[in-house]
């Protein structure tokens, strides 16, 4: 569905990501993974069809991104930042129907305003319809920002492909929002989204991963399933720390853990690149 | 108040203040009358009794100021309206890009070299005036240029760019201004004072005939933007991912803005406050919904230049106050009054 081949990006000659290739799919939580400045957000970017790659290429059902009008793409993929202000003041509801700009000409007013007011109270704003979004808490506003992008990605019909992008939608959030928040991307992927999530939280991605990328330095470290990325050395190497991953028999899940007991000092002194790619040696030689 | 009763009030407002301020002058004319004569023009004839000269003062000096008054209205407060959008800041204002220090650059220039050209002095008063006006526009035109210019890297315009760049060329604008206005004596200082004053006190139907394109192309098109405009409320990136041809929004709400304040400062000379505080008036009151709020904006702006007007023509009669300093006494305590209301809102945004 998302096809990523060969795709490289440099911002005044300095790579902010090198080569990489992988694909994305329908009914997938696919989450971005890696330390600050790892190009997850440039990642994000390209994908959003924000940044044109230096090489390669991005397709969205077989048609290069470049090819779409801005609404059609539009009508496929939201992205939701972490960008809430909003300078001008503006009722919720206002808010959630700009998530309807894409389909001019293509839904009446009528089915704009059902498919606000359904998106509203899927994500249970429906109370906040009249409020002025500044005057939300964090949670309430990403909540609304959401209402908006389910709004964006209704075409009316449920078959269509949708993509979501989010990044790091649960920085603003509390613990409990952070899971509902979760919760309801993954009933979305579910519902046959492809989603795709920068996050911080490792445990967060144990959780509700299902398709991870491992992000360093610009280069694709690692991709696949939870269980093969999810492990302490190629964490450890990600994040230049020991991270530790610990199963729990009540829970499907591994924790993550910074690997305290064994090491004071956090920091890992391994920094082995060779031919411009990782590989496991220090790790392996540890 | 909700946006459709505003909009029907504005829409009465509208031909109420038209018929009002036409009637108001040196030689009074009662609103009944004004009717009259303009339905006697249409062919239709009222059972009213009209004073000779009546129709000749209202239709030769008193409505085509009117006409003026609305066009110019219109033109700065939609444009204030639309700019506040693209810059995503209720406190933006057309004089922020460059345009009118550009047209008061190029407008003084004009009113000190004129005299130094022999060729356009003798007597031409009105084909003076019409080369005025086209100096005028092409020193808006010419500066917002610029500005746009400068702020655009790798195809795409800085916001934050734009302003600044705005800032820098009206100060440069301004000391140009200042320089030539140095050099000028002492009629061509009167003129430059009078006209950095604003007034309609030019209007004549040729006036409003060459001004309206310029007014009425904008009042079209423009509020066929309004839904982008409201997508670039949450900022231009996301404006991007939700369909918005970013790039296009950008060129054409600029491109607009500056045909429509250009033409009305060359007419009319410089009249602040009006694309700041008619757009902000609504936003008060009935919300930033662009859809609504363009076109209730251009109707707001052209009842309140038109009952400024009367005032400007009426307070020191026969003498005239320069509309610009009656917009600025008005609009200053009203504009203040408006902070202190949205104060809260305000401070919550910055903190």
């Amino acid at each position: 569905m998302i096809t990523v081949k060969n795709i490289s990006y440099k911002i005044g000659g300095k790579s902010i990501l090198h080569p990489m290739s992988f694909e994305i799919f329908p009914g997938e939580v696919t989450i971005l993974l890696g330390a600050n400045g790892a190009g997850k957000s440039t990642l994000m970017r390209v994908l959003a069809a924000e940044y044109l790659p230096d090489t390669g290429e991005v397709c969205l059902d077989e048609h290069l991104l470049g090819d779409y009008t801005p609404e059609a793409l539009a009508r496929k993929r939201a992205v939701l930042t972490q960008q809430f202000a909003v300078p001008l003041p503006f009722s919720c509801e206002e808010i959630v129907m700009m998530g309807r700009y894409p389909h001019q000409g293509q839904s009446t007013a009528r089915q704009d305003r059902d498919i606000v007011t359904g998106c509203m109270r899927e994500m249970d704003v429906e109370a906040f319809a009249g409020r002025l979004f500044n005057t939300l808490s964090g949670g309430e506003q990403q909540r609304v920002q959401m209402a908006r992008v389910l709004a964006q990605l209704d075409s009316g019909h449920p078959t269509d492909t949708r993509v979501l992008l989010l990044d790091e939608p649960t920085s603003s959030l509390d613990y409990l929002q952070q899971q509902l928040l979760l919760t309801k991307v993954k009933a979305l992927a579910d519902r046959g989204y492809a989603v795709v999530v920068v996050l911080h939280d490792l445990n967060l991605a144990a959780q509700y991963g299902d398709h991870l990328l491992l992000l360093k330095e610009g280069y694709l470290l690692a991709e696949g399933t939870r269980e093969e990325i999810l492990q302490s050395a190629l964490v450890s190497m990600a994040y230049d720390m020991d991270v530790e991953v610990v199963a729990h028999e009540d829970y499907p899940f591994p924790f993550l853990v910074p690997a305290l007991h064994c090491r004071p000092n956090l920091l890992l002194n391994h920094k082995s690149k060779k031919n411009g790619t990782y590989t496991n040696q220090a790790l392996i030689e540890e | 108040m909700n946006k459709r009763s505003i909009r029907i009030l504005l829409w009465v407002m509208l031909p109420l203040s038209g018929i009002l301020a036409a009637g108001i002058g040196s030689m009074p004319i009662r609103p009944w009358q004004v009717v009259a004569i303009l339905a006697q023009s249409a062919g239709l004839h009222l059972p009213v009794s009209i004073e000779p000269g009546m129709a000749d003062v209202l239709m030769l000096i008193r409505l085509p100021r009117v006409c003026l008054g609305m066009l110019v209205g219109a033109g700065l407060a939609i444009s204030g309206a639309a700019l506040q959008g693209l810059f995503r800041n209720p406190l933006a204002d057309p004089g922020l890009i460059g345009i009118s220090a550009g047209a008061s650059f190029f407008a003084v220039l004009f009113i000190v070299g004129a005299s130094a050209v022999p060729l356009l002095v003798p007597g031409n008063m009105l084909g003076q005036y019409y080369l005025m006006n086209v100096v005028t526009f092409i020193g808006a035109c010419l500066t917002s240029l610029l500005v746009f210019r400068l702020s655009r890297t790798r195809g795409k315009t800085l916001v934050a760019t734009l302003l600044l760049a705005g800032l820098a060329i009206n100060a440069l604008c301004g000391a140009f201004t200042g320089l030539v206005t140095y050099t000028a004596n002492n009629d061509e200082l009167r003129s430059i004072v009078f006209w950095s004053l604003g007034s309609l006190g030019a209007a004549s139907w040729s006036n409003v005939l060459a001004l309206s394109p310029f007014v009425l192309g904008p009042l079209l098109v423009l509020p066929r933007m309004a839904r982008s405009l409201n997508a670039f409320a949450l900022g231009e990136a996301e404006a991007g991912y939700m369909g918005v041809h970013v790039k296009r929004l950008k060129l054409w709400i600029i491109v607009l803005s500056t045909l429509a304040v250009g033409a009305c400062v060359a007419v009319s000379g410089i009249i602040g406050f009006v694309g700041l505080i008619v757009p902000h008036i609504l936003r008060t009151a009935s919300g930033n919904d662009h859809r609504s709020l363009l076109l209730n904006s251009a109707l707001l702006g052209a009842v309140l230049l038109t009952l400024a007007d009367v005032l400007s023509r009426t307070v020191i009669a026969p003498a005239e106050l320069p509309i610009g300093i009656v917009t600025a006494i008005l609009g200053t305590p009203l504009f203040i009054a408006l902070l202190m209301k949205q104060k809260k809102y305000l401070f919550g945004l910055a903190s």
